[in-house]
């Protein structure tokens, strides 16, 4: 059974424009996708439906087999959201309380929380940050939280909108570096992007949007030749035709 | 984003911030009410009591008074409109000494309530005072005190990050030259519009990332405990109320 699957999944915004256009795809335990596409590609969009923040117009989203429509808690909690703007997600004013916002909502006892917040602290390597004030972060320190704030409810799928984004080379080597880590623990991941170079090397599947339709779907090496006429820049690798290397070496 | 505001929590171990909420909640309340009502001796043992509270929280006080100023123009205003009085001939006159004292008294009363709200925001987590007033208004009927509580620590949450959002939308309107209208109507218009705009925004993002990690009104609250410390602090704030109702 897919983790994640949608079956011919329409969305049209309240101004009238088509958000999702039959969209289905399916996504298994473990796997590593990055969905990617011009703005206003519909990605976004497509991954709120997976966290129960949208419900679609027609169609079906499931997570473990079950609607989220129906049950968009149980959703909420498999599925962890990173959003493209860390500061519009930290809710806590100190690093500790915001990592614990998600168990509080679970209704944990105390020393759960607690382990749990220590525990995705320490995995985002904000070990020793509990006390401060999430606004005194930088930018890498912010997104890390962010990560964490999702991690201490423990779900089995991580979705991360643009998760490089206004980030400089250091915190996106250490975001990357974390991503990978919790890929190989056993996270199902999934990154919409529309820069690829950082991501596409250890990806092992590749999702082309374009005007809210899936136009490209399969294994990087295939769908990356001509990704270019859908407004996404191929790697530099690709383009000195050198194949897909990895972006850290 | 580099400083937020002043105003807002501020982590610290100070005695105020190692106090109960539930303490801290119903001190301001009963202070607030008695600071109304307070002659010199309260207000100046107050005001003292206050100034040692703001320099153990480490909280830096001339920036919280630059953070109020537009607070202070209005106690400015109220301060004009109690002392200057107007003559037969419509002139402006100052009025006698006992009106002065009475008009810079009712300003100081309203600014010690002003600070010991801001007191109570800078050291104690907004979930400490949700917790708190879920406690305090448990008793209450027809009250939902999950939903009020709720409510006001959102209002209390919101409001350094509004503050935020002016400073930035000020500063994007002085960068274009916005001095240079010298209608007031018009700068205000200029800035009210995409305040509002961005901090409904806020608003919609701030529900979404709520929602997309479970948030409902039955969550685990922090745990709350009265120590000897708020037993210590009751003593000092109802003996401080008692120089009011004594004198």
């Amino acid at each position: 059974m897919s983790i994640i699957q949608t079956a011919h999944l329409y969305h049209r915004f309240s101004d009238g424009t088509q958000g999702l256009d039959d969209v289905c795809l399916a996504f298994e335990e473990g796997e590593f996708t990055v969905i990617a596409g011009a703005n206003g590609s519909g990605k976004t969009t497509l991954l709120r439906h997976f966290n129960g923040l949208l419900f679609p117009e027609s169609g079906l989203v499931s997570v473990c087999g079950e609607s989220v429509k129906k049950n968009p808690t149980a959703a909420r909690q498999q599925v962890g959201m990173v959003f493209q703007d860390a500061d519009s997600q930290i809710i806590g004013e100190t690093v500790y309380d915001d990592a614990a916002f998600g168990p509080e909502n679970l209704l944990l006892d105390r020393p759960q929380i607690h382990a749990r917040v220590t525990r995705a602290l320490a995995d985002v390597n904000l070990t020793g940050y509990e006390d401060k004030s999430p606004h005194q972060l930088s930018g890498g320190e912010k997104r890390r939280l962010a990560i964490a704030g999702v991690l201490a409810m423990a779900p089995r799928v991580l979705v991360m909108d643009e998760p490089f984004s206004n980030l400089d080379y250091p915190a996106t080597r250490m975001v990357l570096d974390q991503i990978l880590n919790f890929h190989k623990q056993g996270h199902t991941i999934i990154i919409t992007t529309h820069d690829l170079e950082k991501v596409i090397a250890h990806a092992q599947r590749l999702v082309v949007m374009e005007n809210g339709r899936v136009v490209e779907d399969g294994i990087p090496e295939k769908v990356i030749g001509g990704i270019e006429r859908y407004g996404v820049r191929p790697p530099c690798s690709i383009q000195l035709g050198r194949g897909i290397l990895p972006w850290e070496n | 984003m580099g400083e937020l505001t002043t105003i807002g929590f501020k982590p610290g171990r100070s005695p105020l911030h190692r106090l109960d909420p539930r303490t801290k909640q119903v001190l301001l309340v009963g202070l607030s009410v008695a600071s109304l009502q307070g002659g010199i001796t309260f207000l100046s043992i107050s005001s003292l009591l206050l100034l040692y509270l703001f320099t153990a929280a480490k909280l830096r006080l001339g920036r919280l008074v630059y953070e109020i100023r537009y607070f202070l123009l209005f106690l400015l205003f109220i301060f004009v409109l109690r002392t200057v009085t107007f003559n037969d001939q419509w002139l402006p006159a100052i009025a006698s000494g006992n009106l002065l004292v009475e008009a810079l008294l009712v300003c100081w009363r309203l600014l010690l309530v002003v600070f010991m709200g801001l007191l109570l925001m800078s050291t104690t987590r907004i979930a400490d005072i949700r917790a708190a007033l879920i406690w305090l208004m448990k008793p209450l009927p027809l009250v939902n005190e999950k939903t009020a509580a709720t409510m006001v620590g959102l209002v209390v949450r919101f409001l350094p990050l509004i503050l935020y959002q002016a400073g930035e939308i000020g500063d994007a309107l002085r960068a274009r030259g916005i001095e240079r209208r010298k209608n007031p109507l018009t700068r205000l218009v200029k800035f009210s519009i995409p305040l509002f705009r961005r901090v409904f925004l806020r608003a919609d993002e701030l529900v979404e990332t709520m929602q997309a990690r479970c948030y409902n009104e039955h969550r685990t609250v922090p745990e709350l405990s009265f120590t000897l410390r708020d037993s210590f602090a009751a003593v000092i704030g109802v003996g401080l109320c008692l120089t009011v109702l004594l004198r």
